[in-house]
């Protein structure tokens, strides 16, 4: 690695919005006007026909087909950091199932090690789909409440680790990645609450939203015992729904997406009150 | 196809070339033919390069409960608590220990927080029937294996004052610590409280509201910390939290003045019989998994117990013991077993 490129490991579960992120990022960067911390600096030797491919999909409103799931897939970018110093960014796009594969197999591929020491992490949590932790008796006095059958008593279901809450699964994959063969020491982590969009009805701040719904996560970061230096952020990368074009889809809201002047007016990025549509913040606060 | 050559097994014979026996019988009659000759197998080469299959994956934490030798190294890292559950089967012991872990699930427990494990799948499998997601009607726990080792749930937690604390919480089967009163020598096994920092006795509420069974509760309670004193298990100064469990069914009870009145008799008993040996000796009432939460509040009670244990000043034999924490060997932080206190 160069003095002035950063490695950047994008981290998440499946369906976190890694590669929605990254289309975007890649289409913000490139977009004639578009103000951003860091900004295009010019096309290194590199192929870029993915990141292309990923923003022409993020750009008409189409949902991004799920990162294959056999080996990753690394994308540079050659950016400018608000100081003028040209900076490489390297993104090791990988699929989120090899993340899940590390809580449920308890194993990892070798192939990961080099990734998954970078000094800056982006994780990514997708806001829509957090699995909350739910207890029988509250959920049965909930269900007598509202007069609602309860569940039958044939329908009991074996532990598997894929059951977990997902505030666990993200402890135990940031514990991972301090320990061990990973260790590398003090890192920078932004935390990307994905789909921001979908949760921002409820009108909390990212800070507040990882308290609530994410408390375990919380507590883990707050208490210093992993050195991370951390950050949350709210990402609305898309800023509606995208449609599904194996499934014929067709939505108003995609269109009125489509509808704003710059493609870029979708994105929403969101720290603490400040609300912005520079997706590239985030890492300018990662790498600074 | 053109046929193989034949071979024999007679070192002298030409039968591959002249296709003659050089004993002269005919082909179908030698005893050799269609043998192989010693000198046609080949000799195996010693230098000969062992196939390598690379590894390519790398094997992290598994997750589970931890054996002591485990404990014992994590244990070095940080200042740290060894907590010995003991109580009769069904006593709630597990409950109590995913109770504490999903109590923090929705934050901080009484002003202290979570800071991470090394046992999160162990966790989540005692959570499991207790979660909405088992599908289950009523919350339940598996039970501790009888016979097996003592495991460690381990769990770092932060607080403000005292900053960040590993704890270990040993589990071990309920039939295990009751074997201890029929044959003393059996509590010489028990090395996850040979150490503990805090034991906690776990009195099951429902058997001491059970007309049937309350009389066996207020007999053999005592009779564990008896045994445990008496083999000198615990340790001399070690702190006990004796724990009434499933407050649920003892409120729901007739009764509840009544055990709630032996209970006390049974922790003065204790008190009076091993005050002398053991450090402070306090009650406690929890409803670790309530059947339902009408009444009471899941987990309820389960954040004093905490207070109790991260608030345990280490008794000098443990302090003793820490000060042995530099040894090498790392099986000695949990101690063997025979090992005694030295």
């Amino acid at each position: 690695m160069s003095d002035n490129s950063a490695n950047i490991a994008v981290v998440g579960m499946p369906a976190s919005g890694k590669t929605t992120y990254l289309a975007a990022l890649w289409h913000m960067v490139r977009e004639a006007g578009a103000v951003t911390a860091l900004s295009f600096e010019s096309l290194s030797d590199g192929n870029y026909e993915h990141l292309n491919a990923l923003a022409k999909l993020w750009r008409q409103g189409k949902i991004q087909q799920r990162t294959q799931l056999a080996g990753m897939r690394t994308v540079s970018m050659r950016l400018r950091s608000g100081n003028g110093q040209p900076v490489q960014i390297m993104f090791p796009d990988v699929p989120g199932e090899d993340f899940s594969r590390m809580w449920e197999k308890r194993d990892l591929d070798k192939g990961m090690v080099e990734t998954l020491t970078a000094p800056f992490i982006l994780l990514l949590v997708n806001g829509d789909t957090i699995q909350l932790p739910a207890w029988v008796v509250e959920r049965q006095a909930l269900a007598k409440a509202m007069g609602l059958p309860l569940q039958s008593p044939a329908a009991g279901i074996e532990w598997s680790a894929d059951l977990a809450p997902t505030q666990v699964k993200v402890v135990d994959l940031l514990q991972m990645l301090m320990v061990d063969e990973l260790d590398v020491g003090p890192r920078r982590l932004a935390l990307v609450i994905s789909a921001w969009d979908r949760v921002a009805d409820e009108e909390l701040t990212p800070t507040e939203l990882l308290s609530t719904k994410l408390p375990l996560l919380d507590q883990y970061l707050r208490s210093g015992r992993d050195p991370w230096t951390w950050s949350v952020w709210g990402v609305s990368a898309q800023g509606g729904i995208y449609e599904d074009p194996e499934k014929g889809e067709k939505f108003a809201a995609t269109d009125a997406l489509r509808d704003l002047d710059r493609a870029s007016d979708r994105i929403k990025v969101v720290r603490d009150g400040a609300t912005s549509s520079d997706i590239t913040r985030p890492l300018d606060w990662l790498i600074s | 196809m053109a046929s193989q050559p034949r071979t024999c097994g007679n070192g002298d014979c030409n039968l591959a070339t002249d296709e003659k026996c050089v004993e002269g019988y005919p082909l179908e009659e030698c005893p050799h033919v269609g043998r192989i000759s010693i000198e046609d197998i080949q000799e195996v080469r010693d230098d000969a390069e062992p196939t390598v299959i690379a590894e390519t994956t790398i094997q992290l934490d598994s997750g589970e409960p931890l054996d002591r030798e485990t404990a014992a190294s994590l244990q070095r890292r940080r200042l740290s608590r060894a907590i010995g559950l003991i109580g009769p089967n069904d006593s709630g012991k597990t409950s109590l220990i995913a109770s504490l872990y999903d109590l923090f699930q929705s934050g901080p427990v009484s002003g202290v927080s979570f800071a991470g494990s090394n046992t999160l799948i162990g966790f989540e499998k005692v959570c499991h029937l207790a979660r909405a997601v088992s599908r289950r009607v009523k919350p339940h726990t598996q039970r501790t294996s009888v016979g097996a080792d003592a495991t460690f749930f381990h769990l770092d937690l932060h607080q403000e004052e005292s900053g960040l604390v590993s704890f270990f919480i040993g589990d071990r089967s309920g039939e295990d610590y009751l074997a201890a009163t029929d044959e003393l020598a059996r509590a010489d096994e028990f090395f996850e409280l040979r150490r503990a920092d805090c034991v906690t006795l776990l009195v099951n509420g429902e058997q001491l509201a059970d007309g049937e069974k309350r009389h066996d509760v207020k007999a053999m309670t005592p009779q564990i910390v008896d045994a445990l004193v008496e083999a000198k298990s615990v340790c001399e100064g070690c702190r006990l939290a004796v724990v009434l469990t499933k407050k649920d069914v003892v409120i729901a009870s007739p009764h509840v003045e009544r055990v709630t009145r032996e209970f006390e008799a049974l922790v003065a008993q204790i008190k009076d019989a091993h005050s002398g040996y053991l450090g402070e000796i306090r009650a406690f009432t929890v409803a670790a998994s309530p059947q339902d939460c009408e009444d009471v509040a899941r987990g309820e009670g389960i954040g004093d117990l905490l207070r109790f244990w991260i608030e345990v000043p280490p008794s000098p034999a443990v302090e003793e013991f820490r000060s042995r924490a530099a040894m090498p060997r790392m099986i000695d932080r949990f101690g063997h077993d025979g090992e005694g206190d030295q």
